[in-house]
C-alpha cells in the first residue's frame, strides 16, 4: 500500500445539472511530488479536489488518495489528507490554538503528542507568537499560514491545497511557497496544490494543465514548455482595417484576438517578414519568448491573466458575504 | 454508506469518537459564551417576562366567585409562568443555534468537519450537545429569578427540571438543525424565528391555563375551541406541564404525559435531523 501512488484518478466525470465540470479526467500523482492543477476559473479544479477529499462524490470514475478508495471508504481516505480549501474555513471566534486543538482532536490526535505538533507547526508557519489571538484579528496572510498548519496537525502525508495563494500580496504570497516547500523537504509529503498564478507552477515537479473540465497536458514545466511552448508575437494594429489584414495573411498563426493580437512566431525571419508588410501600421510589437504562459495560450487560446482578476474579485466577494473572515 | 460507516465507527474507535464529539460540543459552549448579545438576550428575556409581565398581571389572575376571591389555579401568576419562561429561553437559545449551523455552512467552517474522519452521527451529536448545553444554560439564568417568583428551589427540584430542560433543549435544537437545512439565508431566519417561536410559546399553555376547575366542555364554551386544540396538539404545551409539575408541583395534564412527549421529541428530531445532514 505504501508503494501506491499518491493519488489515481481514472475517468471521473462530474455534473451540474447540465454543466459538465468534469469530463473523464486520469492522472495519477506520485509520491512525494509537488503536482500543480494549472487551469482558469470554472476549468473544474476545486470540484476535482472536492471529489479528492470526499466532500463531492464523481458521477462516475474511480479516485484513490493513498490508496484508499475515495467512494468505497470516505472515512479511511480522509484519515490520511489534509486539506486547505479555497475558501477559509477556520472558526474565527477562536483562537489559533483553539483551532490547531480542535482539528487535533477530531482527527484523534493523542493528547501528548497533540500539544508538542501544534507547536511544531506554529513554529514552522512562523505564529508562535500569535497561539492565543482570536483567529480574527489575524491578516488574511496569516490565516492561510494557519489552515497550511492545521492541515498537518494530524501528521498527513498527503496535502491538498486549493488555490493557497489566491488574494494574498506578492510578499505573502512568497512566503507560502517557501513554508510549503520547506513542509515538502522536512516531512517528505505529497503536495497536489491549484493556482491559476502561472509563475508560481515553474517551481512544482509537474503540471496539470486543465480547462473545461478537461486535461489538455501533464508533465515537467520544463517538457511542457519545450512541447508547447511556442515563440509568440503580440501586436497592436494601429486601426481595424490593417488587423483585418493582419488577420487575413497569417490565418493558422492566430491564437487570440482581442485588443492584442497574439500570433504564433517561430523565429527572427517571421517577426522581420511581418514588419516588413506591415511596418509603422502596428502601433506596438512585443516578441515573448517560450514560457508556461504562452504554453497555456496555445493550449487553450485564453490566457491564464484574464481569469486571475475574477478570481480574486470571487474570494473578495466572498469575504464581503463573509464580513468576519476578513475583518 | 451506513454499512462502510458501521464499519468504519469500529476502526475509529470509541474513545477517538468521544473526543471528536467533545472537540465540536466544545466549541459550540466557547463560541456561545464568547457571544455577549445571545447571553443579553437570555438574560432580558426572562427579567421581562417574570418581572415585568409577571408582576404586572400577577394580581388579575384571580377570579371571583361567589364573592370569594381565588386564583384560577392553586397558585399565583408568577409561580405560574416561571416554568414557562424557562422553556422560553431553551426555545430562543435553541433556534439560535440554527444560525450558527447556517454560519458554519456558508462560511466553510462546516467544510472543516465534512473532511475529517468523524462520521456524521458524531459530528450532529456535538452539535446538538453543545447547543444543548448553551440552551440549558439559558434555561438555568431563569432559576435567578426564583425567589422574585415565590419559587421555593429544592435539591430535586432543580435536578429533575436541569433533567427536563436538557431533554427539551436536545429536541429543539435538533429541530432548529433540521430548519437551518432548509433556511437558505439569514434574512429568512429572521422572519421564520418572530412566525414560529412566538406562536408555539404562545400556544403552549405558557401565559395562560387551560382552567382545570372547568370541565372540558365549559373550556370549550370558555376558550374557542381552535385555540384549545392548537395547545391540545403542541408538543411545547407538555414540555411546559412537565416543567410546572417540577417547580410547582402543579400539572394540567397527566404528569407521566410531558417527560414521554420530551423523550420523543428528542428521539424523533434527532433522528430526522441525522437523516437530512446524512443527505446533505
Ligand atoms: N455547486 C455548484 N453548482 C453548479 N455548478 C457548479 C458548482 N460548483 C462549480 N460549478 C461549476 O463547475 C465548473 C467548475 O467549477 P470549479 O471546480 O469551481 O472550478 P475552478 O475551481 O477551477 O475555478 C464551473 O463551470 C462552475 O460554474
Ligand atoms: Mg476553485
Amino acid at each position: 500500500m505504501s508503494e501506491a501512488p499518491a493519488v489515481t484518478i481514472e475517468a471521473i466525470t462530474k455534473r451540474y445539472g447540465r454543466t459538465l465540470a468534469l469530463d473523464a479526467v486520469s492522472f495519477e500523482v506520485r509520491r512525494g511530488e509537488l503536482f500543480a492543477l494549472l487551469g482558469p476559473n470554472g476549468a473544474g479544479k476545486t470540484t476535482l479536489l472536492h471529489i479528492l477529499c470526499t466532500i463531492l462524490r464523481a458521477d462516475s470514475g474511480v479516485a484513490t488518495t493513498n490508496g484508499v478508495d475515495v467512494a468505497k471508504d470516505p472515512l479511511g481516505a480522509r484519515r490520511n489528507i489534509g486539506v486547505v480549501f479555497q475558501e477559509p474555513s477556520l472558526d474565527d471566534r477562536l483562537t489559533v490554538w483553539e483551532n490547531l486543538n480542535f482539528h487535533g482532536l477530531v482527527y484523534g490526535v493523542p493528547a501528548a503528542i497533540r500539544s508538542k505538533r501544534i507547536d511544531d507547526m506554529l513554529a514552522i508557519v512562523e505564529l508562535s507568537d500569535w497561539r492565543d489571538k482570536l483567529v480574527r484579528t489575524l491578516s488574511s496572510g496569516m490565516k492561510r499560514r494557519l489552515e497550511i498548519a492545521r492541515a498537518l496537525v494530524h501528521e498527513s502525508r498527503l496535502l491538498f491545497l486549493d488555490e493557497p495563494t489566491v488574494g494574498l500580496d506578492a510578499q505573502s504570497r512568497d512566503r507560502m511557497w517557501r513554508y510549503i516547500h520547506r513542509l515538502r523537504e522536512e516531512r517528505g509529503l505529497t503536495v497536489v496544490v491549484t493556482t491559476h498564478y502561472i509563475e508560481e507552477v515553474e517551481n512544482c515537479d509537474r503540471v496539470c494543465v486543465i480547462d473545461h473540465g478537461k486535461v489538455l497536458a501533464i508533465d515537467s514545466p520544463q517538457t511542457l514548455k519545450a512541447q508547447h511552448g511556442q515563440q509568440l508575437l503580440r501586436l497592436v494594429p494601429r486601426d481595424d482595417a490593417t488587423r483585418a489584414e493582419i488577420l487575413a495573411a497569417y490565418p493558422d498563426r492566430i491564437v487570440r484576438d482581442r485588443d492584442e493580437l497574439v500570433l504564433k512566431s517561430d523565429g527572427d525571419a517571421f517577426v522581420e517578414s511581418l514588419f516588413g508588410k506591415f511596418g509603422l501600421r502596428i502601433r506596438r510589437l512585443a516578441v515573448e519568448d517560450p514560457s508556461l504562459e504562452s504554453v497555456f495560450l496555445t493550449l487553450t487560446g485564453r490566457e491564464l491573466r484574464d481569469q486571475a482578476a475574477s478570481a480574486r474579485d470571487l474570494t473578495y466577494e466572498f469575504g464581503k458575504r463573509g464580513g468576519e473572515h476578513t475583518k | 454508506m451506513t454499512q462502510a460507516e458501521a464499519r468504519d465507527q469500529q476502526r475509529f474507535g470509541l474513545m477517538l469518537q468521544l473526543g471528536g464529539v467533545y472537540a465540536i460540543w466544545l466549541r459550540e459552549v466557547k463560541r456561545a459564551v464568547r457571544d455577549r448579545g445571545q447571553l443579553i438576550g437570555g438574560v432580558i428575556r426572562p427579567l421581562l417576562y417574570v418581572l415585568i409581565m409577571g408582576i404586572g398581571l400577577n394580581p388579575y389572575f384571580r377570579g371571583e366567585i361567589y364573592g370569594e376571591v381565588k386564583f384560577v389555579v392553586p397558585y399565583t401568576y408568577l409561580q405560574f409562568i416561571f416554568p414557562a419562561v424557562i422553556a422560553l429561553n431553551i426555545l430562543y437559545t435553541s433556534v439560535q443555534s440554527a444560525v450558527s449551523v447556517i454560519w458554519d455552512r456558508e462560511f466553510g467552517f462546516l467544510r472543516e468537519v465534512l473532511v475529517s474522519p468523524l462520521p456524521r452521527v458524531s459530528i450532529l451529536l456535538g452539535k446538538v450537545l453543545g447547543g444543548a448545553t448553551v440552551a440549558m444554560f439559558h434555561g438555568s439564568l431563569v432559576l435567578a429569578l426564583a425567589p422574585y417568583a415565590d419559587i421555593g428551589l429544592t435539591f430535586a427540584s432543580v435536578a429533575k427540571g436541569l433533567g427536563l430542560m436538557f431533554l427539551l433543549a436536545f429536541a429543539l435544537t435538533s429541530a432548529g438543525v433540521i430548519l437551518a437545512g432548509r433556511i437558505r439565508s439569514f434574512e429568512g431566519f429572521g422572519v421564520f424565528s418572530n412566525a414560529v417561536i412566538l406562536p408555539l410559546y404562545f400556544l403552549s399553555s405558557s401565559v395562560f391555563p387551560l382552567d382545570p376547575s372547568l370541565s372540558s366542555a365549559q373550556m370549550r364554551v370558555v376558550y374557542p375551541e381552535w385555540l384549545v386544540f392548537l395547545v391540545e396538539i403542541n408538543p411545547l404545551t407538555y414540555a411546559v406541564d412537565a416543567m410546572r409539575g417540577a417547580f410547582i408541583h402543579f400539572n394540567q395534564f397527566d404528569p407521566r404525559i410531558g417527560p414521554v412527549v420530551l423523550i420523543g421529541m428528542a428521539v424523533f428530531f434527532f433522528s430526522w435531523a441525522l437523516h437530512e445532514f446524512r443527505k446533505a
